[in-house]
């Protein structure tokens, strides 16, 4: 096999989970998990999500990024996305970064529920450190605003010549299906504070800041990047999602790790 | 069937899942281009689906990022754009070739990914068919006089905008940012193109959405603009004046999705005995 420093290949129970693998030039001792969002934050993040494991893999940390079971290019429908899978996933991937790079200590990168998913990921996965940026800490908030947009979308005259029924636009959230399995889960979603230092990367509008202070008090920080992320703007709902100071900041904390 | 995830491409630059059906060779593989910016799962997973659905149905399928795109690097080669996709396209056909013994190749394409996959099949004498959703499109009279003369007749229309102009005329509505758009060939160009496609024997399936309301507004509007080699039968259309552009609602995408397949198994019946 080529040693390529970007490997895409498929690991995890029946080959099912999509991995891109990110090896540093040098030999690493610092490995980075990314979690990704779910839905079409995956898609807006992709790009960033690749931007942010090349700058890693160019200051020596090995980088896995990876698809849930149901999203991106792992196997499952959309519908299939189930909450403790995702948890599931994270603890494989994590598990394969290890073997892959041949270290022990890995920290998640995680933007919204991806950012959730590597905190309650913590514990099983044994990360050394969770950054997450902008996670989902309230899941009725985050449900009440997908079904808000989703009412939205219904009527969006820049999508759609006239309003569509409320069948048609029924069971779904942004583009994917949702099962009702998931709606529960996120609706119940109260993400605790791990055991392990965390750093949480604000970006939210400030009328929209949540308290993050449960997550942080006892072993971690909350540090603001700006611009706001524009995450639950409509009219960008298709627009990527870019932020060089994120990039900075993930890459800074990890030199600080060094 | 299990998909694989492959890098290749003459420097290695490209990245793509491929599915290859279980049994023998197949026949014709289906290769699936980026819909703008987004990377080979497609707009809301359309070419996830896309691609899974045709391996049941016993095609073998590539999705792939083009250079600079998705996952995929820059070849470092020095081409124009329009030559790289064609090397790109080039690299994944012999790929899928290599994978699935595959002769003939369609190609499907969203927008710019119609406008890359018109661009090769125009040129590749292996590509045997193309779907084509919201491609080239000209705002023909007809679409104008659609467009316009319900508007300039509505009694409403016209209250609103005398009630705007006396309001001062400011708007705060943010114009929305168009994320997708295809940039426009010389229409006499696009037409040579899709009359040397069907002489050549290949099959068309052009889909085009509602949304894109700003070029393209009826069914009609396929002859309007690329006139009589839209009667050749080889060549299938399809308007959707109820979907928007990118196919968000779960419904449309599957209409879509069946749509492909039930042009591909008329067209290009894949070989018997070989899939689930």
């Amino acid at each position: 096999m080529r040693n390529d420093p970007e490997l895409p290949f498929f690991f995890g129970a029946e080959s099912g989970l999509f991995g891109m693998y990110h090896a540093p030039v040098s030999v690493p001792r610092r490995a980075v998990l990314m979690c990704p969002p779910l839905g079409q934050e995956l898609i807006r993040t992709h790009r960033l999500y690749r931007q942010l494991a090349q700058a890693l893999a160019a200051q020596g940390v090995a980088v896995l990024r990876f698809d849930y079971h149901g999203t991106g290019d792992s196997a499952g429908d959309s519908a299939e996305v189930d909450w403790n899978r995702c948890i599931g996933d994270a603890v494989t991937a994590a598990g394969e970064l290890r073997s892959r790079a041949g270290v022990d200590r890995v920290v998640a990168f995680g933007a919204r529920l991806g950012g959730s998913i590597a905190l309650g990921a913590a514990d099983r996965a044994r990360f050394a450190e969770v950054i997450a940026w902008d996670p989902v800490v309230n899941g009725d908030d985050y449900v009440a605003a997908l079904d808000t947009m989703q009412a939205a979308l219904r009527e969006d005259a820049d999508r759609f010549s006239r309003p569509r029924t409320h069948a048609d636009v029924a069971e779904q959230w942004l583009g994917f299906d949702i099962g009702e399995s998931l709606r529960k889960q996120l609706m119940g979603l109260r993400v605790a504070p791990p055991n392990v230092p965390t750093l949480v990367l604000d970006s939210l509008p400030a009328d929209a800041a949540p308290r993050w202070e449960h997550l942080v008090s006892r072993r971690g920080k909350v540090a603001a990047i700006s611009p706001p992320t524009p995450w639950n703007d409509l009219r960008r709902l298709e627009a990527a999602i870019l932020s060089h100071p994120l990039i900075q900041a993930v890459s800074g904390r990890m030199t600080e790790d060094a | 069937m299990r998909e694989e995830a492959f890098r290749f491409g003459r420097a290695r630059h490209l990245v793509g899942i491929a599915g290859v059906p279980d049994g023998s060779d197949g026949e014709t593989g289906v290769i699936v281009l980026n819909a703008g910016l987004v990377h080979r799962i497609g707009p809301f997973r359309l070419h996830v689906e896309l691609t899974r659905q045709l391996n049941s149905a016993g095609y073998p399928t590539l999705r792939f990022d083009l250079s600079t795109l998705g996952d995929s690097g820059a070849s470092g080669g020095g081409l124009t754009r329009t030559q790289q996709v064609c090397a790109d396209v080039d690299d994944a056909m012999r790929l899928l070739a290599e994978r699935a013994g595959c002769k003939r190749f369609v190609l499907v394409g969203l927008c710019s990914g119609a406008q890359n996959a018109h661009t090769v099949a125009a040129s590749d004498p292996r590509v045997s068919g193309a779907v084509f959703l919201d491609g080239y499109a000209y705002r023909t009279l007809g679409y104008k006089l659609r467009h316009y003369l319900p508007r300039a007749l509505d009694p409403a229309r016209w209250a609103r905008f005398l009630r705007h102009r006396a309001g001062g005329g400011g708007t705060d509505k943010a114009a929305s940012e168009p994320v997708f758009a295809v940039a426009p060939a010389p229409r006499e160009e696009v037409i040579a193109d899709f009359t040397g496609m069907v002489g050549r024997g290949m099959k068309l399936y052009l889909v085009y959405s509602g949304g894109i309301s700003y070029c393209f507004n009826h069914a009609r509007q396929f002859r309007e603009c690329f006139g009589k080699v839209m009667d050749h039968p080889a060549v299938t259309t399809s308007y959707r004046a109820e979907t928007d552009h990118t196919y968000i609602l779960t419904g449309d995408r599957a209409r879509l999705v069946d749509g492909i397949g039930g042009w591909l198994a008329r067209n290009f019946p894949p070989a018997s005995g070989r899939h689930a």
